[in-house]
């Protein structure tokens, strides 16, 4: 087994048979900097030294042309063909509360929740054990990249994982979930993953803000608060962002959480104003941002923040969190998808 | 306009970090004699820039802890996973002493 040595770090780990930089060092217990684990945010950086790698995906994104230039390469990328040293900065703060796992798991349940949006279930052996808001590497039948994706239940000895998959016509994922994946079936599992977890030593307020799939680690997130007797009574708005009146969700599974309507909130805005009159939509209208910003008035300053959806949504909450409101990042939580 | 430093206190190439009170810390840069202020910590997540590499080609410094990118004279993110742009002030630089205005309202990031 390829054994990796972090340069000036005094830290060295096993890497197993076809696992990545990354994943071997988050085993191990590293605090690898991460956010996306798929190639794309960049986060994860780092420069070979010594030893033969192979990059599996070398026109990853998350490489810029300055970093190909400096010889660099995405942990999350590069397998070890033997023993390697490498350069990267570990980060304490970051290293994992629960270290990921590879598991089989089975299909064991699939649930419509909008037109596009399906929960599915899957069951391992083995417990699933993650924080609220993480997500899981699923490998699935018939492609040749893991996907990403956050469970929406919270951990459980049963090995239960809940995932919520928006159908993306020509999206290979999706299209092999939605089509071909029939309950019994078996796909590979390993997780748990990222950085947008529940902080259960915060005491500020909670704002959870979805779009598109983000709905799920969001739910695990306000499940786990609901969960959690030091956080009993704890305010959390919720908001849920859809482009039409069809795509709006979520608020039937917070109603179940004891607390809703007293310390828990649901907000939902649809962003196509013609689509909202021709469903006849009552409610707000408009970009999510623009709700949470009227909605928490004061209060914004002061909470904590879980943000999960598509890229242009966690932008413009950034720009409004960090750049208007001037909160620090430490305070707002998400995972960087492009 | 705050005197921050000396320009002997920035090396060509490097960065000066400068702690003040009641405010978070400030970066000084020095590419090829000409001297840049920005906030010194990064605005993905808290790390300071001055530990970062600086690429004075292309005028860029990056966070140590993602090797996410700023440009240092406007502040403008250079590289993911950045992309709320790092606050810059105006400097002057009068006998060798470097001032930034540090109480200006932020310039719009060009």
């Amino acid at each position: 087994m390829p054994v990796i040595e972090i340069d000036a770090q005094d830290a060295v780990f096993d890497c197993a048979p076809g696992d990545t930089l990354l994943r071997a060092g988050l085993r191990a217990g590293l605090g690898m900097p991460y956010e996306c684990g798929v190639g794309a945010c960049g986060c994860c950086r780092c420069e070979v030294i010594e030893g033969e790698v192979a990059d599996q995906w070398p026109e990853a994104p998350g490489l810029s042309d300055r970093d190909r230039r400096k010889g660099r390469v995405l942990a999350c990328q590069t397998r070890p063909l033997g023993d390697a040293r490498i350069r990267l900065r570990l980060d304490p703060r970051i290293e994992p509360v629960v270290r990921p796992a590879r598991r089989t798991a089975r299909l064991a349940a699939v649930n419509d929740i909008t037109h596009d949006i399906r929960e599915f279930v899957f069951r391992s052996d083995a417990p699933a054990d993650f924080l609220p808001g993480q997500y899981a590497m699923l490998a699935l039948p018939g492609l040749d990249r893991e996907r990403a994706y956050s469970m929406a239940n919270l951990p459980n000895g049963a090995g239960e994982w809940h995932f919520r998959i928006r159908r993306v016509i020509g999206g290979g994922a999706s299209e092999a979930l939605f089509s071909q994946l029939a309950p019994g079936a078996e796909i590979g599992l390993d997780g748990p993953y990222g950085m947008a977890w529940l902080r259960t030593d915060s005491p500020r307020d909670i704002v959870c803000i979805a779009g598109g799939s983000g709905l799920a680690p969001m739910l695990s997130v306000a499940r786990g608060v609901a969960a959690e007797p030091s956080l009993a009574g704890r305010r959390v708005d919720f908001f849920y962002g859809g482009r039409t009146p069809a795509d709006i969700c979520g608020q039937p599974e917070l109603a179940a959480l004891p607390g809703f309507g007293e310390a828990i909130h649901y907000h939902a805005a649809v962003s196509d104003a013609d689509a909202a009159h021709r469903a006849g939509w009552s409610g707000q209208i408009g970009p999510i941002h623009q709700l949470v910003e009227s909605t928490l008035g004061e209060r914004l300053g002061s909470a904590e923040f879980y943000l999960a959806g598509p890229p242009p949504m966690v932008e413009a909450l950034q720009q409004l969190l960090q750049l208007t409101h001037k909160l620090p990042p430490e305070r707002i939580h998400f995972d960087r998808f492009f | 306009m705050k005197q921050l430093c000396t320009t002997r206190d920035v090396p060509a190439g490097g960065c000066h970090r400068i702690e003040l009170a009641d405010r978070p810390p400030l970066a000084v840069f020095n590419l090829d004699g000409r001297f840049y202020v920005t906030d010194d910590t990064c605005t993905h997540g808290e790390a300071s820039l001055c530990d970062g590499e600086i690429d004075c080609d292309d005028g860029v410094v990056e966070c140590p802890y993602h090797q996410g990118a700023f440009e240092i004279a406007t502040g403008r993110p250079a590289g993911a996973p950045c992309s709320i742009p790092l606050r810059i002030y105006r400097v002057e630089v009068k006998d060798e002493a470097i001032y930034a205005a540090i109480d200006e309202t932020e310039a719009a990031c060009p």
